[in-house]
């Protein structure tokens, strides 16, 4: 191993991957709460709920996450000095408003798939609304659930990447910042660093690939 | 009192947009200049790499498998930088656009070999059976047979494709090329009409993204298979 690699791979890896790894566990944990909360109620025949819900679906799938964190990053601070939020911060909610949009859109088809009969025991056995979704509805609808949660995992670590433009830290911004350290000293890495990345991202994104994959076929 | 306030910041939305119209005008041709080569490059890769892995076509389709995992299983922004930052280190240069619309166009056409490879292969057998019995050879078969249903098959996956790599044209920014992001964001840095500025570039994706899923929804209804061909 060359000179240069030991210093960069110990920032990339203490560092970078790090906070890749913790923004990318929040996101998920913040996206499957929300998403699953909201798509749920989305069934519920209430139509300004509904339409509120849908509202905020469609806003925060249909923008750019790198525009969406702008917006949080930029705009919310020229709102009011209470929304400022550090890098790593404004990217985690950035990534919460997509990935909890596609979580509830996910959720409305896998709750809705459940059979009536199920809500229609639930209710015969005493259950309430809340209840019956609790106890019966969600734990079969979660079953339906796993194979695109764990695509949207897959989804959210590549997106953690966004949080660079923002100066957040994680792999793509502290391999960066690497490479224009060892250019200042004059010497060229680019492809060598970046490459490392693309193969880190691959080693920890292909397994889980192939597992929502496997747990698709195995659910049909 | 509230719609007041309304009115008031309608009023200086409108003066923003009047001031700085013409650069974000520039800003959104260059987004939808991007989109249109990378959609159509997006949909001749898929076409043509999807139908030889659902033919199982020897070489090329374990070459398009590789290209597809490590597309789908890399972030794009990396793959951005890779083409931008790394390859000059090779002596390779591409200006600002060439990355624009090529990146998008790789990573959206890995997607659709996947969307189309799956539309294709969904044919039933039998069809293709029908159409060898009609008298048709390989390559007519698929262009009378598979294509024509497998397409419509992969049209809903395709279209979502389409869709992110509109979106994506907004990563863009992280190269200097002059999209609608990073328009939006010279334009800030310049006035510091940050409320305006991020209200005007969100609106604009959102009437983008938001047409475009429904002229598609249309073109699915339109194209969508009579019930008893699926």
């Amino acid at each position: 191993m060359p000179e240069w690699t030991e210093p960069v791979a110990r920032y990339v890896i203490e560092q970078g991957l790090v906070n890749t790894l913790k923004l990318s566990a929040i996101a998920l944990v913040g996206s499957a709460l929300i998403g699953i909360t909201f798509g749920t109620l989305l069934t519920i025949r209430f139509l300004p709920m509904r339409a509120v819900i849908r509202l905020y679906i469609e806003v925060w799938r249909g923008l750019p996450i790198l525009v969406t964190i702008f917006i949080i990053f930029f705009a919310l601070p020229a709102i009011s000095a209470s929304f400022r939020f550090d890098a790593l911060t404004a990217g985690a909610i950035g990534l919460i408003l997509w990935g909890s949009a596609q979580v509830a859109e996910a959720t409305r088809g896998a709750v809705g798939s459940i059979p009536r009969e199920q809500h229609e025991a639930a209710s015969a056995l005493g259950f309430g609304w809340v209840g019956r979704h609790a106890f019966v509805i969600l734990p079969q609808a979660l079953r339906r659930l796993l194979p695109p949660m764990v695509g949207l995992l897959v989804n959210i670590i590549q997106n953690t990447t966004i949080v660079q433009v923002i100066g957040a830290p994680e792999l793509l911004e502290t391999a960066e910042r690497q490479v224009e350290r060892l250019t200042f000293e004059g010497e060229e890495h680019a492809i060598e660093i970046y490459g490392a990345i693309m193969v880190i991202f691959f080693v920890i994104s292909f397994p889980l690939t192939r597992l929502a994959a496997y747990l698709e076929k195995r659910l049909t | 009192m509230t719609w007041l306030l309304a009115l008031g910041f309608l009023e200086s939305i409108w003066d923003f947009v009047q001031e700085n119209g013409a650069e974000l005008a520039e800003g959104l041709k260059n987004t939808l200049k991007v989109s249109a080569i990378a959609m159509a490059g997006a949909f001749v890769v898929g076409l043509v790499l999807g139908a030889a892995r659902a033919h199982r076509v020897p070489v090329i389709s374990q070459l398009a498998a590789v290209y597809v995992e490590v597309i789908r299983n890399t972030p794009i922004l990396v793959q951005i930088f890779m083409l931008y930052y790394a390859l000059p280190q090779f002596g390779i240069r591409l200006d600002a656009f060439t990355v624009a619309w090529l990146s998008v166009t790789i990573w959206g056409g890995a997607f659709n070999t996947e969307n189309f490879r799956a539309g294709f292969e969904a044919v039933p057998v039998r069809y293709r059976e029908a159409g060898a019995a009609l008298g048709f050879r390989g390559v007519s078969t698929f262009l009378n047979v598979t294509l024509p249903i497998g397409g419509r098959i992969a049209l809903p996956s395709s279209i979502n494709t389409y869709i992110s790599v509109v979106k994506n044209t907004s990563l863009m920014y992280v190269i200097a090329y002059p999209e609608l992001t990073t328009v939006a964001l010279q334009i800030n840095a310049l006035t510091l009409e940050t409320t305006e500025t991020f209200t005007v570039l969100a609106v604009t994706y959102l009437v983008i993204v938001w047409s475009l899923s429904a002229v598609i929804r249309l073109l699915e209804s339109h194209l969508a298979l009579p019930e008893e061909a699926k």
